[in-house]
């Protein structure tokens, strides 16, 4: 800081007075002129003194002071937005080219900028997803965003109530979302002057490298399962790499398989773009993970995105449930009236009416009896079911036997299952050593095998609730109803333990199972990526016809079926907890989960959560590019709690999260290597330099330095002003007065008046 | 077996035993060899879903408790079979079809039977059926009350029980007419058909069954050659 002297006039005059004085000062020193042309003699005495006297009158008028401060040059704050998404990880310039990364180019673009401007006070901010952040130039972690917003980090600097700006330098490669390549000229103008500064630009990349990409899957409209959708899908070739036609693939991650194909198709690819509509169907709702991929042409410099995971949350029209009945009774009579009456379950039912030893005294044709298509239900029009229920069915007259591993293999792609007891159900049906009930079986309870194993027992009961079934979400609704009271049942199946991860929600009061524990009666639990439910009794219909049905009016059947089937097909109503996926999921970056439990969770004495999250691939598992993670927390009083994970490679995964007793509920969720940020590889000057343009700004490719980059002159400052008259204002008129009797006298002897 | 009024047991005791044996022989469907006797007005009421009321005399007036039984019954999804064992032998009501009627419009005040025939899922449950017969031949139909699209009261002019009873020695109490035993069957059919519908719902009508049915109705005879 410097401090400097200068002369100024009195500070209590106004400025006109300040130009009257001088212009009348002007006007004399004319009059004195032109009335020199008169004078006899003494010409250089009366322009001498004649001026000094106008001096004299000005200054006595001014009253000079002397003014003395300490003076600062502070220089112009710019703001620098640093493209911090992931696209600036992709490599600068076209393959072969030796650059670095994007990210690289754009650090030192900021440290030749940060040279240029040493008297300007620079602020370099991040930007990608929301309001720019601080960015460390260098320091690693710069490429990690998700998104590309430039006009969210342009809006934000202009909310802030910090200093504006005097300019902005955006260092970029071009590919924003926001604003979007068709932005018009006018949005671009718009936002250059969100500011009202100047916003240059600096594009990092020319020229794009040699790739070719999906760069867009889309579906019209809503994803329903059994329901054909065209997913369109977008693909780009760039940096000269040949490709008139790409074959692209759209398969669905599965947890119990390899990848199911669901459609292919040729992309014939024109000025380095082409599209494809493939018809697809999901069988299954809730999130699917589709694997989008083309066969990558020789020479093509980026492979991720050569493959696209999209995550799609599949909604459900209605229901189609798969009812069988190896007989005709009550239970069979109430739950088919239950499904019939529900205008969102669509019921495709079988019953067997008719067993081979039933001799009904009549010819076929007067009959009502159809054969039962076994062959055809349980092969191909399996996957268009959601749910199967078997009630009281034996496997083995019927054929079932020889589909039961197709059955397992439909539960574990995500179908549901119900097997409700009867004599003929779980060991009375033959089930107990099928891939329903052996020892890696779908059903949530283990069945006995050995040739003299109990099936049923007919002995009247109360089932007993259990902890979980008391806090199980599915049974809330008929908890409500009928409390911890349920009817008396006219006897159980024999199930055995329960299988690990499987909840109990009723068990039987008196016997127990081979390990000791209580038998249960309804138990709900995984496989795969389809859930089953055992219901070991052939008497819910009791819920309706019993005392406590006449009671509660029979509502408590409708509340159990309601609370088994929703929860059989995910329904949230019935899920323990909401998972979700913070911001996404991208390879080699943490990610975060957090989740939203039920009240009745939240406000539960134990509220320890814990989830595993396992590749929905199997190949990646086993290769070990991505290994299970297990995470435990307690959940927070208002339900809502994050847990952070390490980062994951790319591919699908599960999610499964534990609630304490209530059960367990899953998110199937997918990680991209790059994401949108990498669909297109192509840097996009253009756009920064009609960004830069429209505010005015100027632009310049990294490469090329930043010297075409103007910046702004800095501001002075002045601080401890002093200000000291230079002489009393009395001096200034007794000199005036006396230059002006000389000026008389001088003027007198000169023959002037 | 449904009792009212006073009385002591049915009009037909031996039938409903009858009704279940017939029924376990000839279909899949389980039956209680015992059936069991209730009161209108009996909590037990509810403890099934079907119950067959039949008498051969006039009924006495239902008093409020067996209204009210009968009205939740009903209300949670029960059916209740009216078989009359009294009929004319065309078909005209006995005094118990007369009065039982009666007696379900106050339990049902604001519904009216319909006649259901041949089109209806009662006469297609297990066997195909062109019309309905007891021991005696009567009307080509029955009557109903229809809630919520399904028959809940199901009235019988044609002493179907009648048809099914049968005494201690194995005989046939009481004989068919005019078809004689051909007739006999198709009562054990219509009752066999009414005990699925009780147990099945509505099941024939559902679409997959439709095609086959509608070929086989194609073979069955006229209905005038019928017995």
């Amino acid at each position: 800081m410097n401090t400097v002297s200068r002369l100024a006039t009195s500070a209590d005059l106004p400025t006109w007075a300040i130009v009257v004085a001088v212009a009348l000062a002007a006007c004399n020193l004319a009059l004195l002129l032109i009335e020199l042309r008169r004078r006899e003699r003494g010409g250089a005495g009366i322009l001498f003194t004649g001026v000094l006297a106008i001096v004299a009158l000005v200054l006595a008028v001014l009253r000079p002071v002397r003014v003395a401060a300490k003076e600062n040059i502070v220089g112009p704050r710019v703001v620098v937005l640093a493209d911090t998404s992931r696209s600036m990880a992709l490599a600068d310039g076209a393959a072969g080219s030796g650059a670095g990364t994007r990210a690289a180019a754009r650090d030192r673009a900021i440290a030749a900028i940060n040279v240029r401007a040493s008297d300007a006070r620079l602020v370099v901010l991040g930007f990608g997803d929301g309001a720019p952040t601080p960015f460390d130039v260098g320091g690693g972690h710069s490429d990690r965003a998700v998104r590309s917003d430039l006009a969210s980090a342009i809006q934000a600097l202009a909310a802030s109530p910090d200093e504006r700006p005097r300019a902005v330098i955006v260092v970029s490669d071009g590919r924003l979302d926001n604003p979007t390549a068709d932005a018009s000229p006018a949005a671009l103008r718009a936002l250059g002057r969100t500011l009202g500064v100047p916003v240059h630009a600096i594009a990092t990349t020319r020229d794009a490298p040699a790739d070719a990409s999906i760069r867009k899957v889309a579906a019209a409209g809503v994803a329903v399962a059994h329901v054909a959708f065209p997913l369109h899908i977008e693909v780009g070739c760039a940096g000269g790499l040949p490709c008139d036609e790409l074959k692209v693939t759209a398969k669905e991650l599965r947890e119990d398989g390899p990848p199911s194909l669901l459609a292919s198709g040729t992309v014939h690819v024109k000025d380095g773009k082409g599209a494809v509509d493939l018809m697809v169907t999901l069988e299954r709702a809730g999130s699917r993970i589709l694997d989008v991929s083309l066969v990558s042409p020789p020479g093509d410099t980026i492979p991720e995105n050569d493959r696209r995971l999209v995550t799609f949350d599949v909604a459900r029209e209605r229901v189609r449930v798969l009812h069988v009945a190896g007989r005709p009774t009550d239970d069979v009579r109430a739950l088919r009236e239950w499904l019939k009456s529900d205008a969102s379950v669509d019921v495709v039912a079988f019953f067997i009416l008719r067993t081979p030893t039933d001799n009904p005294h009549a010819d076929q044709q007067d009959l009502a009896l159809i054969p039962f298509p076994v062959d055809e239900l349980f092969s191909e029009d399996l996957p268009t079911f959601d749910a199967v229920v078997l009630q009281d069915f034996d496997a083995q007259p019927y054929g079932l036997e020889k589909h039961l591993p197709a059955l397992a293999r439909y539960v574990r792609g995500g179908g549901g299952l119900i097997m409700v007891g009867g004599p003929n159900s779980f060991i009375g049906g033959g089930y107990a050593d099928t891939p329903l009930g052996n020892a890696v079986g779908v059903l949530p309870v283990a069945l006995d095998s050995s040739p003299n194993a109990t099936a049923s027992d007919p002995v009247s009961f109360e089932p007993s609730w259990t902890e979980q079934g008391r806090a199980a979400p599915l049974l809330a609704p008929l908890r409500a109803i009928v409390g911890d009271e349920l009817p008396a049942m006219p006897g159980t199946n024999v199930l055995g333990d329960a299988r690990p991860g499987t909840v109990v929600l009723w068990s039987h009061p008196s016997r127990t199972t081979p390990n000791g524990k209580p038998m249960p009666v309804l138990a709900v639990g995984e496989a795969g990526d389809g859930r089953t439910i055992a219901l070991g009794l052939d008497g819910a219909w009791r819920l309706e016809f019993s005392p406590l049905g006449a009671r509660t009016a029979g509502r408590g059947y409708g509340a159990l079926w309601s609370g088994l089937l929703g929860w059989l097909m995910r329904d949230p109503r019935f899920e323990p907890a909401q998972v979700e996926v913070v911001g996404g999921c991208t390879a080699g970056l943490p990610v975060t989960l957090r989740v939203h439990t039920l009240p009745e969770v939240a406000h539960s004495p134990s509220r320890s959560l814990s989830v595993d999250v396992a590749p929905l691939e199997k190949e990646s598992a086993a290769s070990g590019k991505s290994s299970p993670v297990h995470r435990e927390v307690v959940a927070d009083a208002a339900g809502t709690t994050e847990l952070s994970l390490p980062p994951l490679a790319a591919g699908g995964y599960v999610a499964r999260l534990h609630v304490g007793a209530s059960g367990t509920t899953r998110r199937d969720f997918a990680c991209e290597a790059g994401g949108d940020e990498w669909a297109d590889s192509r840097p996009d000057g253009a756009r920064l330099r009609e960004l830069a343009e429209a505010s005015g700004g100027a632009f310049a490719w990294a490469s090329d330095g930043v010297s075409g980059i103007p910046l702004p002159s800095p501001t002075t400052v002045s601080a401890e002003r002093h200000v000291a008259p230079v002489a009393p204002p009395w001096v200034w008129t007794v000199s005036a007065a006396i230059l002006l009797g000389a000026h008389w006298i001088a003027r007198r002897r000169g023959g002037l008046a | 077996m449904l009792l009212t009024g006073g009385r002591g047991d049915a009009a037909r005791p031996t039938a409903p035993a009858r009704w279940s044996v017939e029924l376990e022989s000839r279909t899949s469907a389980p039956a209680r060899h015992r059936p069991l006797k209730v009161r209108a007005d009996e909590p037990a009421l509810t403890d099934e879903p079907f119950v067959y009321w039949s008498g051969d005399s006039a009924v006495q007036p239902l008093t409020a408790g067996e209204i009210s039984g009968l009205r939740l019954f009903l209300s949670l999804g029960g059916v209740v079979l009216v078989d009359d064992a009294g009929p004319s032998d065309d078909g005209t009501p006995g005094a118990f079809g007369r009065t039982a009627r009666a007696e379900i419009a106050r339990v049902l005040p604001d519904t009216t039977p319909i006649a259901i025939g041949s089109e209806h899922v009662i006469f297609r449950s297990f066997y195909l059926l062109r019309r309905a017969a007891g021991r005696v031949l009567g009307t080509r139909t029955l009557d109903a009350i229809v809630r919520g699209g399904k028959a809940a009261v199901v009235f019988s002019e044609h002493d179907l029980g009648g048809a099914l009873a049968k005494g201690a020695s194995g005989a046939w109490e009481f004989s068919v007419s005019p078809g004689g035993e051909i007739q006999r069957e198709q009562a054990i059919r219509l009752s066999v058909n009414i005990a699925m519908y009780v147990l099945c719902s509505n099941y024939k009508d559902d679409q997959v069954h439709a095609p086959f049915l509608m070929r086989r109705r194609a073979f069955v005879p006229e209905p005038g050659s019928e017995p």
